[in-house]
């Protein structure tokens, strides 16, 4: 999910940064537009940063750049997809065939290429609805999860020929889930808001589930928000096809070995508050708030279902007794 | 007249009948029957018939060839048990032995039809290769090789690693001290000169992969190498080559392994390992040098007891460590963060060839949710696949040879000695399937093991 650097961050990362570029704030500007994802951002911000700074050999501009990558992630609490951007553009600077006359040469190129790269990229979104429609069938129940841009331009598109009814679940505690809920209403799709506890009681009614993705890992492995793995869990069992949907520059080489091996767990992540009351360092609702949370661009509103919405949920679901 | 196994090393005098194990009385009863009747055609038999007469037919055989080479054969066999050699000869040379008495026929007769009775036995894990001392070597292989295969076979050098760079290390003397034929060239003589030494090796333990990879290297260098280039100068390039690929794919390799996987371990873990790898120990000390506090959980298992080393090394720098047996595994498992192996070798479709006992500690972990972690460098790759343990294995040596440690009963007591009926198998090596594998560490990255067969592309290969 998009963030923006906070205040705090913004100054111990200017340390990092050229005298005159602030790559913190340029990325949070290049991020107002609500298109690019944070990857993309990312790219652009240092495709900004090659061209301002005055790095005389390779050696220095990928350390320039390195430093930059560094300060991007130290100033958001979720790094994942920006740091495959990130690492994306920076392996494609260190690897680019280059037969300029000069540096500064091979700098405006590599700049041109990565104001190209994501101008291309916002295609992307297009291109992976238009594939999909092969797999939406007339008629299709689906179930979604939070809010994903890819995901809603799919079903934009699908809803254009096809008729389909949408499941969300609410995605708490940001309730992002309520935000597709709305833009689907207001784009005439039949939209429903399922509780995050519900998935279990509404998947055999649904068709296929489609999610879009923070990054894909090299395990083969997807990280979007919290709750998708539920809802893959729960798919699999009931025989429900789960689809992903991921542009090709979310692709990460990560690996993570377990939940506890991503870089956004911390300690304090899902750990008993302390019985003294001296030493608590902070309450484990609190901090698991902090790792959610990145401030969106609009004010950090977190969305709430409505009492309408809530009473039309299950208040109890039933365990089947099987092996 | 039904018949019972009995050798006694005192030599009862024995009926001119044969005695049989109970598994032969059956066709024993039957066959004297047949004799009643006039002979058969081979079509006009019964199945029992017709496997009664093979067995009388075999018998008749064994008992012509032994009464010929009966005083050489025994002579051999008891200079082979000296040697604490392949079972099946040893339970004859006791037999023989014992039987060894004023009727030199019948427990002759005897003996052949036990040992006959103990090969069947172990005829289906003959393929395995039963350890066995080098023979005698012919054409002239060079005194390291010849040093190199007889450490091999007494398993002081173990270890897909250290079996490698032995063996380049000796090649390296062999490439030195050879000399071109006259009328001949170097990348064409020398690969014919080095045939023989690599069977010598080959005799005395099967090549592990790495050595095979290796070796391949090398005979690909040497028939690339220069014809115009003066003799030493193309010796010294072979050596140097040989000393780039052990620096590159396995120390240099071992080094980003140990970076890598190290990135995997964190405060607080609690790190699994089986028997002893190399690497693995590589990348336990790493972390610990970089300040990470963790503790270890060796896992070991007989015979080799090569674990006891691993934590001698580990408890010499202080890591917490705790030691078990595999059986107890179970017990330990859900207070494991990390599980972290080695491997022999890894094969096309993902399946990871390691020391005996990594298959059970891996499907272990990963029923209870524990991570599995490989490290392997890529030149342990095989480009076959593998599907189970049996179809290619070695036994190790019966008896407790391994441990160097001081044994609180005499070691003939704690090893586990062949007896009649009773077959000895020790395979030294398993499969894991790549279904309990979470991850394999190479020093190209951390890969899924499905990915495997990637990995030569990545690196902009052709081969492996």
């Amino acid at each position: 999910m998009p963030g923006l650097a906070t205040t705090e961050a913004n100054t111990s990362a200017s340390a990092f940064s050229m005298v005159s570029f602030d790559i913190c704030e340029t990325y949070a500007s290049f991020l107002k537009n609500e298109e690019l994802s944070p990857p993309l951002a990312a790219i652009l911000a240092l495709s900004k940063l090659i061209e301002t700074s005055d790095a005389g050999t390779m050696l220095e501009l990928v350390k320039a750049l390195n430093d930059g990558a560094g300060a991007l992630k130290a100033s958001t609490s979720n790094p994942i997809s920006l740091n495959a951007g990130c690492e994306l553009f920076i392996a494609f600077v260190t690897l680019l065939p280059h037969d300029s006359a000069s540096f500064s040469d091979l700098k405006l190129e590599l700049v041109r290429q990565g104001q190209k790269y994501a101008a291309e990229a916002l295609t992307y979104r297009d291109k992976i609805a238009s594939l999909a429609l092969g797999f939406i069938k007339d008629d299709s129940v689906i179930l979604t999860h939070s809010y994903s841009r890819v995901v809603m331009k799919t079903l934009l598109r699908a809803h254009e020929r096809k008729r389909i009814s949408v499941y969300v679940t609410e995605a708490r505690p940001r309730g992002l889930g309520l935000r597709t809920y709305e833009e689907l209403t207001a784009a005439g799709i039949p939209c429903t808001v399922v509780l995050d506890s519900a998935v279990s009681y509404v998947m055999d009614k649904v068709d296929f589930v489609l999610v879009g993705s923070e990054a894909v890992v090299e395990s083969g492995g997807l990280i979007n928000a919290v709750g998708s793995n539920q809802i893959a869990i729960i798919a699999q069992a009931a025989n429900i096809p789960f689809y992903a949907l991921a542009e090709s520059y979310k692709f990460h080489r990560l690996f993570p070995l377990s939940q506890y091996d991503l870089p956004t767990h911390t300690s304090n992540i899902l750990s008993f508050p302390l019985s003294s009351g001296g030493n608590v360092t902070s309450p484990p609702t609190a901090g698991g708030i902090k790792f959610f949370h990145e401030k969106s661009t609009n004010a950090g509103c977190i969305r709430q279902m409505t009492p309408e919405q809530i009473a039309c949920n299950p208040g109890v679901d039933y365990t089947r007794w099987e092996n | 007249m039904s018949a019972t196994a009995t050798i006694t090393m005192s030599a009862l005098p024995s009926k001119s009948t044969i005695k049989l194990a109970p598994a032969q009385s059956h066709a024993e009863a039957s066959s004297s029957q047949a004799q009643n009747q006039p002979p058969k055609s081979q079509k006009q038999m019964t199945k029992t018939e017709r496997r009664e007469q093979q067995e009388r037919q075999r018998a008749a055989k064994a008992a012509t060839k032994a009464a010929g080479p009966q005083p050489g054969g025994s002579n051999q066999n008891s200079a082979q048990v000296k040697k604490g050699a392949p079972p099946a000869a040893s339970t004859s040379a006791s037999v023989k032995k014992g039987g060894k008495g004023p009727d030199g026929k019948p427990t002759k007769d005897t003996k052949e039809t036990t040992s006959d009775d103990s090969a069947r036995g172990l005829r289906i894990f003959s393929h395995f290769g039963l350890p066995k001392p080098p023979g005698p070597s012919k054409g002239d292989i060079h005194p390291a090789i010849i040093r190199l295969g007889l450490q091999f076979s007494e398993f002081k050098i173990v270890g897909a690693n250290a079996r490698c760079i032995a063996t380049l290390t000796a090649f390296k003397t062999v490439i030195q001290d050879y000399v071109t034929p006259p009328n001949n060239t170097l990348s064409r003589h020398l690969l014919t000169h080095l045939s023989p030494q690599i069977t010598h090796l080959v005799s005395a333990r099967p090549m592990s992969v790495t050595m095979g990879n290796a070796i391949r290297e090398l005979k690909l260098e040497i028939s690339g190498s220069d014809i115009d280039l003066p003799e030493q100068d193309a010796k010294n390039l072979l050596c140097q080559k040989i000393d780039d690929y052990i620096s590159e794919r396995i120390t240099i390799a071992d080094q980003v392994i140990q970076e890598t996987a190290g990135t995997k371990i964190k405060d607080g873990d609690v790190i699994l390992t089986y028997a002893r790898s190399s690497v693995v120990e590589q990348v336990l000390v790493g972390a610990w040098d970089d300040g990470k506090q963790f503790s270890v959980v060796v896992v070991d298992s007989r015979p080799m007891l090569e674990g006891k080393k691993l934590l001698s090394v580990l408890s010499a720098m202080g890591i917490p460590c705790t030691y078990l047996l595999l059986p107890s595994i179970g017990s330990v498992i859900t207070e494991v963060s990390t599980v972290l192996v080695g491997a022999h070798s890894l094969h096309s479709n993902g399946a990871v060839f390691s020391r005996a006992g990594t298959a059970l500690v891996a499907m272990m972990a990963k029923q209870h949710s524990v991570p599995v972690v490989v490290c392997c460098e890529t030149y342990k790759f095989a480009e076959t696949i593998q599907l189970d343990s049996f179809t290619k294995n070695e036994l190790a040596p019966a008896g407790d040879i391994f441990s160097s440690f001081p044994l609180t009963r005499s070691r003939d007591t704690l090893t586990l000695n062949k007896q009649l009926n009773l077959e000895i198998l020790n395979p030294l090596y398993d499969l894991t399937p790549p279904s309990s594998i979470t991850a394999v560490v190479t020093e190209v990255g951390v890969i899924p093991p499905s990915s495997i067969s990637s990995i030569p592309l990545a690196l902009g290969r052709t081969t492996l």
